[in-house]
This record gives structure tokens, C-alpha cells and sequence, in this order.
């Protein structure tokens, strides 16, 4: 069976990979559908849902139209949770490789680094990273990065680990290539599959990690986030609670979508085939 | 005079008491007597000493232990009634002014209150340490104290005593002399343990659980206090306040512990008020400081037509809830005495505004903005924050991209007061009674770099200050008022600094609670006569 049909045939694939095109539609189109700033003050305050049909959504304690702000902020959502995720596997899987391949002194050394970060919970070091520097989007998509890379790291190290000692790894050192390009050439993109799969977890946690910095007034605050959109509704969380239940069902939508697809992910890079 | 203009204050809150509920207005005889009250605190100060920090953070709880000379009062006259003073007086060169003193009280220790603690407290404690007694009390030489109920202050300079009678609520709490003399002052355990002349005595303090005050037996004020004892519960989360007083878990939220936002549900609730009452002597403005360095501010179009663009309405109705005033310049409605309505306004009109720009010559780039400012919202205050989202906005109107820099109190303070990284920001300062205590620091240049609070936009103007120090050594209270007068129109035109709303704070209390706002200072005063229906 082919990987794509793998996919296929996994219904939580489909289905998260649906519910994140959705979204990665809203976030490309934003510009689109509401242009100009999301920000702007759009209508009367605390407008309900669904009684203006210009404001869907309703509007906020200023008056900025909701489902304005959900759809960028999608973008804001999506573009942090990639971008960290993506820093996160990077830097984790070239670390992870180095340390399987290297082993002995190189392998120790970086391993405690990593244990380092993996003592301090990610969210504190994210929270204490952001509140020194401004928080501005690279600020923030590096601080969660810099929780959440030790992952990878170690789930590379641990397939560099078993790969290295295969046949074609013996070989190439054998005909004499650098163990520098042995470790990235021939075994990296070996132990990489199982770490993608890893990387929609990631994703998943840095899009939510976002949220809370926002939440706490640690975003950046020119751009319209979910985090900051639920922030902002807390002071009326009684009187207009649809401003943080909003935002907050597109952020259950994102994650969950966004794990789904990793589940579909798995399965399809899984080398063993699923008996239906 | 001053109790006419008490009056009309009281008419210009009618709009604001009208959608409350009056407090339940008894007589004295009436009132019960015992019970507990338990009010929400948000904070803890680590200095509890009124004498050293005059805020209304730590007056909250020390007000009700330390007591000051007097205090202010709605119907009195003069705007205030007697407390460990019973009259005052100025002379006329403004070099003296003569205290009268209460006989018969005795500190919570036993000790008995004289001039001495008086004289040692102005002397050791008001003039140099301080906060606002470091301004009003700057040519205090010395204190006579002829008799043991007798002080009369001597300055070196004229001070005029309309400024001291009207700092008299917030500078004057006297300390006992006998436990601080010849202890380092700032230190003292007495600053946490307090002990005062007050109604209640400080009895206990749990760190991060509650202050517990215990009624004073031996307290001056005949038949009072009315309460048992009060209890200050810490409640740093803004929507548990709400929460506890629904479940009935505290009685009274001062100081807008309860979210604007939550007050109209909240009123609906059955036993529960909402009062806007009490806070007329502690009113917040919320201002616009302007970095003068920054070339584009530098030019007094520029700053009117930010002035146009800023719909103060707007401001009043959707970030106040209507709870707050819109402002007509750098003095208050709430200080009657003062206030001038005669000053320069600056309608909403973007039309205007950006026709002001063009002709100051900041034309419209091709992507419609003018040029970019860095806006720093102090972030003390939700309504802050939010003043911070619309003004960007309404810049956003007239092609001024404004960014904004969240901060944490510290680094606020930091950017904006000490290093100047700011093109504006966005500031809740208070209005103390007199501008000499409040107002004139935002103008006056010369204040060093690190002063919180001050005019540290760069903004110099020789008219300005020359106005500001006439007034600080005018002893005659008319002309003084009047130079004030001129400073709110000269101010009005020259716009050093963008006065927007007006507002006070809102307490929520159970109906069961009597008393509650019966002074233009209420929660800050010493809540003797405030009593609880069993």
C-alpha cells in the first residue's frame, strides 16, 4: 500500500488535514476578506453574534470586529506554530544527530545541555525569555523553540542511534566520507520521519504556548492574536462571554486538527503496513 | 467659598450618583455597633507607613490606624473636618501656620498623643522622607510646640496655606515619636506593625492571606468605631473579588476591584450595590504624555491635531462604561476650586486633524501614514491598556502609525520616566486636592531623569514654569487660584501633555454595609463610623 492511500485510509488524517486547510485558507485570504488593520474599531461595542449581518461574530469591548480578528489571527496562530516548530526540529534533530553519531564525550555533553533545557518547564523559560526582550513575533516564535527542541533532539539521537550501526553507514565509512557528511547525508534523513511525526505535537503545543503569552500580555501587541483575543474578553467573561469562547473553539479546532494530522502523519511514515 | 463649591461638586457627580444607589444614610445613634467587615484587598504594600508612602494603596489599610490632622469632608467647611487636630491657621506672610491639637488621645501602646510625635513626624519623617511631604513641606525649618497641644510650623519660604490645608487628608499622618526617635525611620518595625492614634489597631498580618485590624477601645471619637474588626482579604485576581462578593465571602470591593465591565450584572444581583460615591477627593486623569524631543511632537500642530483625533466620548462611554468625565484640561472638574472651564478645546474632528497635519508639513506617504510613534499604555490599569488599543486606532485615522510597547510596571516606568524610549505614552496620574501636589510636576521642566510621575517628555516652557513657581510662593489664596487659572489656559494652548477623561473609582458592597462613601476620600479615611448590619 502506498503512503498516500496509508493516509487515506486513516480517518483522523483526513479529517485533521481538512479542519487545517480550512484554516490555512482563512489565514492566506485574511488580507483579503478584511483588509485593513483587524484592530480597527468597527462597529458599536459588545455587538452579540449574529445580529449584524457586516459583523457576524459580533464585536468587542472596543467595538473591533471578531471575525476579523479570528482570521488573522488564524495567520498569527499558524505562522508562530510553524516557524517553532520548525526552529525546534531543526535545531533538535541536528543536535539529536550529532550526539547519536559523535557518541562518547561530544554525545554527553550535548545530552546534558539538553536535559538542561528539559528541567526548566518550557512555558517558564518562553515566559522569562519573552518578558527580558520586546515581545515581537521572532522573540516569541525563539522562546517557544527553545522549550520545545529537546524532543527531537532526543527522538534523533535515539534513531541515529540504532541506524548508525546499519550496513550503509558501515559502508560509507568504509569508502571514506567525511563523518560530518555520513551524520547528515546518510543517516539524518533516515532518522527524520519519526521526528516529523513528533513535529505536529510540536506544533500543536507552540500554537497553544502562544496563546498563553498573549493571554498574559506577553504577545506582541500590535497584532491581533487568539491569545490576546480571549484575554481581552476575560474582563466581561459574564456579560459578552462569546468574546473568549470564540477565539477559544478555533484554538480546540487548530490543535485538534493539527494532532489529527499528525496521528494521519504517523501512520502514513509508519513502515509497517496496517492490516485494515 | 469652599464649602460652595463643595456643593456644586456634589451636584456636578449627581449624573454619576443617579445611577446608584444612595448608601443607606443613618443616624449615628442608629447604627449598629460590633460585627466584622471583610473587604477585598489587592495588594500588599511592603511599606505599611501612610507618614512615609502616600498612596492610596497603603492608606487603604494604614488609614485606619494612623490618623492625620484632618480630614476631608463633603459637607464641612472648608472641605475638611478636625481629626488629631481640632483648628488650623495660616499667617498671612505664609511663613507660619499654627495647629491646634485634639487633648486626651492616646496612642494604641498607651502613650499619650502630644505635639512632640507632631513635630517629629513633620520634621523627621514628612519633610525628608516622604513622598509628596518632600514637595509641600519643602521650607518647613522648624516646629515650635509652645504647649503640648500647640504646633506651629515655621517656613523659610512663603508657603501658601491654601496648598497645606489642602495636602492636610493626605500628608499629615503623625507618627508616635517615642517608637521611631533615634531609629533609622525607613526601617522601623513599626512600618509594618503599625501603631497609630486610629480607630482600629493593627492586630495581625498573614503574607498573601489577610490584615486583620481590631477595634481601637480607647479611641477619641466618642461611641466609635461602630465595627468589631476589619479584615482585608488578598485577592490579587480582579474577577474573584466579584466572585466572593456574590458568595458572600467578603462585603466590600473598593477601588474598582470589580471589573467596569461586570457592573451592570453585578448591580442586578439582589443585596449587592454598586457606589460611585467617595472617591470625588482621589480623581484619576487619564493623560497623554508626549515626548517633546521627538521632532514631529515638537510642533504644537502636531500635538493639536493628536488632541482632535481623540474622541473623548468614546473614551467615556465605551472604555469607561460611562463611569468617568471627559476631560477639558490639566485640572479636573473635581477640584471646583480650581478648575477653569475657560480653557482652549480640541473637538473631535479627524477633518481637522489631518488638515492640521498637511499644513504642519507631514504629508500623507504612499501607504497613507505620516510618520510612525512608539505608544507606551502604563499598563496600572485595564482602562489604560484599552486607552492604549483605541489611541492607536484613532492615530491610525490621521496617518500616524503608532506601535505599541506592552511593558510590566517596572519597565514602564523604566522606558518612560527614566531613559525617555517613548514618542507618547499613556498615563493614569492623580489629582491630589492642589496642583501643586499633583498637576505642576507634569509641566514643570527640570525634574531629573528618573522621577516617576513628572514631566520627563522634555517639554520646557519659560511662561509655563515662571507661572508654576509664581503659584508655588503666592501666599494670597485668590491670586494663587487665579495663576492656576492662567496655567490651565496657557496649558490648554500649548498642550504639554493631552488630558483626556476623568474618572474615580467604584465601590461594590454588600447592602448590609452602612456608610459606605460618606466622604470625598472614603476608603482611604478611617472608616469609624462605617458599620455592618448584623
Amino acid at each position: 500500500m502506498s503512503a498516500l492511500a496509508r493516509f487515506r485510509r486513516s480517518p483522523e488524517g483526513v479529517i485533521g488535514l481538512a479542519l487545517l486547510t480550512v484554516l490555512a485558507l482563512a489565514a492566506l485570504l485574511a488580507p483579503l476578506l478584511f483588509p485593513g488593520d483587524p484592530l480597527r474599531i468597527a462597529g458599536p461595542p459588545l455587538l452579540t453574534p449574529f445580529t449584524d449581518p457586516a459583523l457576524p461574530l459580533g464585536t468587542d469591548r472596543l467595538g473591533r470586529n471578531v471575525l476579523a480578528g479570528l482570521v488573522h489571527g488564524a495567520r498569527a496562530s499558524l505562522i508562530v506554530g510553524l516557524a517553532a516548530a520548525l526552529v525546534a526540529v531543526a535545531i533538535g534533530s541536528l543536535v539529536g544527530t550529532l550526539a547519536g553519531f559523535a557518541g562518547g564525550l561530544v554525545d554527553e555533553a550535548l545530552m546534558r545541555v539538553v536535559d538542561a533545557f528539559q528541567i526548566v518547564p518550557g512555558f517558564l523559560l518562553a515566559l522569562a525569555f519573552v518578558s527580558v526582550l520586546q515581545p515581537t513575533l521572532p522573540v516569541v516564535v525563539t522562546a517557544i523553540a527553545l522549550g520545545a527542541w529537546t524532543g527531537p533532539a532526543r527522538l534523533a539521537r535515539a534513531e541515529v542511534l540504532s541506524i548508525r550501526e546499519r550496513d550503509y553507514v558501515a559502508a560509507a565509512r568504509i569508502i571514506g566520507m567525511h563523518p560530518l557528511e555520513i551524520a547528515l547525508r546518510e543517516i539524518l534523513p533516515n532518522a527524520l520521519p519519526p521526528v516529523l511525526a513528533l513535529s505536529a505535537v510540536i506544533v500543536a503545543g507552540a500554537i497553544l504556548t502562544e496563546a498563553a503569552l498573549s493571554f498574559l500580555g506577553l504577545g506582541d501587541p500590535n497584532i491581533v492574536t487568539w491569545g490576546s483575543m480571549i484575554a481581552e474578553g476575560r474582563a466581561v467573561l459574564r456579560s459578552a462571554p462569546y468574546l473568549s469562547i470564540v477565539p477559544g473553539i478555533a484554538l480546540v479546532l487548530t490543535v485538534i486538527g493539527t494532532y489529527l494530522l499528525g496521528e494521519g502523519l504517523a501512520a502514513m511514515l509508519s513502515r509497517r503496513e496496517r492490516q485494515a | 467659598m469652599t464649602s460652595l463649591s463643595r456643593r456644586s461638586l456634589l451636584q456636578g457627580v449627581g449624573v454619576l450618583l443617579a445611577s446608584t444607589a444612595l448608601p443607606a444614610f443613618s443616624f449615628a445613634q442608629a447604627l449598629p455597633t460590633g460585627g466584622r467587615l471583610v473587604v477585598a484587598a489587592d495588594s500588599e504594600p511592603r511599606n505599611l507607613n501612610p507618614a512615609i508612602v502616600a498612596s492610596n494603596g497603603v492608606f487603604f489599610v494604614a488609614s485606619k490606624v494612623i490618623e492625620p490632622l484632618a480630614e476631608a469632608d463633603f459637607e464641612a467647611e472648608g472641605g475638611l473636618v478636625p481629626r488629631l487636630a481640632i483648628a488650623w491657621e495660616g499667617s498671612d506672610d505664609g511663613l507660619s501656620a499654627t495647629f491646634k491639637l485634639r487633648q486626651g488621645v492616646t496612642w494604641h501602646d498607651g502613650q499619650p498623643f502630644t505635639a512632640a510625635d507632631v513635630a517629629f513626624s513633620a520634621l523627621e519623617v514628612w519633610k525628608p522622607l516622604q513622598n509628596l511631604g518632600r514637595i509641600v513641606f519643602a521650607n518647613l525649618e522648624s516646629v515650635d510646640t509652645p504647649d503640648d497641644y500647640t504646633a506651629v510650623f515655621n517656613f523659610s519660604k512663603p508657603t501658601p496655606f491654601q496648598l497645606l490645608r489642602n495636602a492636610l487628608p493626605v500628608v499629615t499622618s503623625v507618627l508616635p515619636r517615642h517608637l521611631y526617635e533615634g531609629t533609622n525611620i525607613a526601617e522601623n518595625p513599626a512600618n509594618t506593625q503599625l501603631v497609630g492614634t486610629g480607630p482600629f489597631r493593627f492586630a495581625e498580618y498573614k503574607p498573601g492571606e489577610y490584615y486583620r485590624l481590631a477595634r481601637n477601645e480607647t479611641y477619641w471619637g466618642e461611641g466609635l468605631p461602630h465595627l468589631d474588626e476589619i479584615i482585608y482579604r488578598v485577592l490579587p485576581d480582579r474577577a474573584a473579588a466579584a466572585g466572593a462578593l456574590e458568595a458572600e465571602e467578603i462585603q466590600l470591593a473598593a477601588f474598582s476591584a470589580v471589573p467596569l465591565a461586570d457592573l451592570a450584572r453585578i448591580a442586578q444581583v439582589p443585596g449587592i450595590e454598586v457606589i460611585s460615591r467617595g472617591y470625588e477627593g482621589l480623581t484619576y486623569q487619564l493623560v497623554v504624555e508626549i515626548n517633546h524631543r521627538r521632532q514631529e511632537l515638537s510642533n504644537l500642530e502636531v500635538r493639536r491635531a493628536i488632541a482632535h483625533a481623540i474622541d473623548k466620548q468614546y473614551v467615556v462611554d465605551t472604555i469607561f462604561l460611562g463611569y468617568a468625565t471627559a476631560a477639558t484640561g490639566i485640572v479636573p472638574h473635581n477640584a471646583p476650586e480650581f478648575y477653569n472651564p475657560e480653557v482652549p478645546q480640541y473637538e473631535f474632528d479627524i477633518a481637522k486633524a489631518n488638515a492640521l497635519l498637511d499644513a504642519a508639513g507631514y504629508p500623507r506617504g504612499d501607504n497613507g501614514i505620516r510618520f510612525s510613534l512608539k505608544l507606551l499604555p502604563a499598563p496600572y490599569f485595564n482602562e489604560t491598556r484599552q486607552f492604549g488599543d483605541y489611541l492607536r486606532q484613532a492615530l491610525a485615522e490621521i496617518g500616524i502609525d503608532a506601535q505599541l510597547v506592552n511593558n510590566d510596571s517596572a519597565a514602564h516606568q523604566k522606558a518612560v520616566y527614566t531613559d525617555h524610549d517613548f514618542d507618547l505614552a499613556v498615563a493614569p496620574p492623580v489629582f491630589r486636592g492642589d496642583p501643586a501636589i499633583s498637576t505642576t510636576i507634569l509641566i514643570r521642566s527640570g525634574t531629573p531623569a528618573g522621577v516617576s510621575f513628572s514631566n520627563q517628555g522634555g517639554y520646557e516652557s519659560a511662561e509655563l514654569d515662571s507661572l508654576i513657581d509664581r503659584a508655588a510662593e503666592t501666599v494670597d489664596t485668590e491670586e494663587r487660584t487665579q495663576l492656576y487659572n492662567e496655567l490651565q489656559v496657557r496649558a490648554g494652548e500649548q498642550l504639554p501633555l493631552i488630558n483626556v477623561a476623568e474618572w474615580g473609582f467604584i465601590t461594590v458592597a454588600r447592602d448590609t454595609v452602612l456608610n459606605v462613601g460618606n466622604n470625598p476620600r472614603w476608603a482611604v479615611s478611617n472608616w469609624a463610623d462605617t458599620a455592618v448590619q448584623q
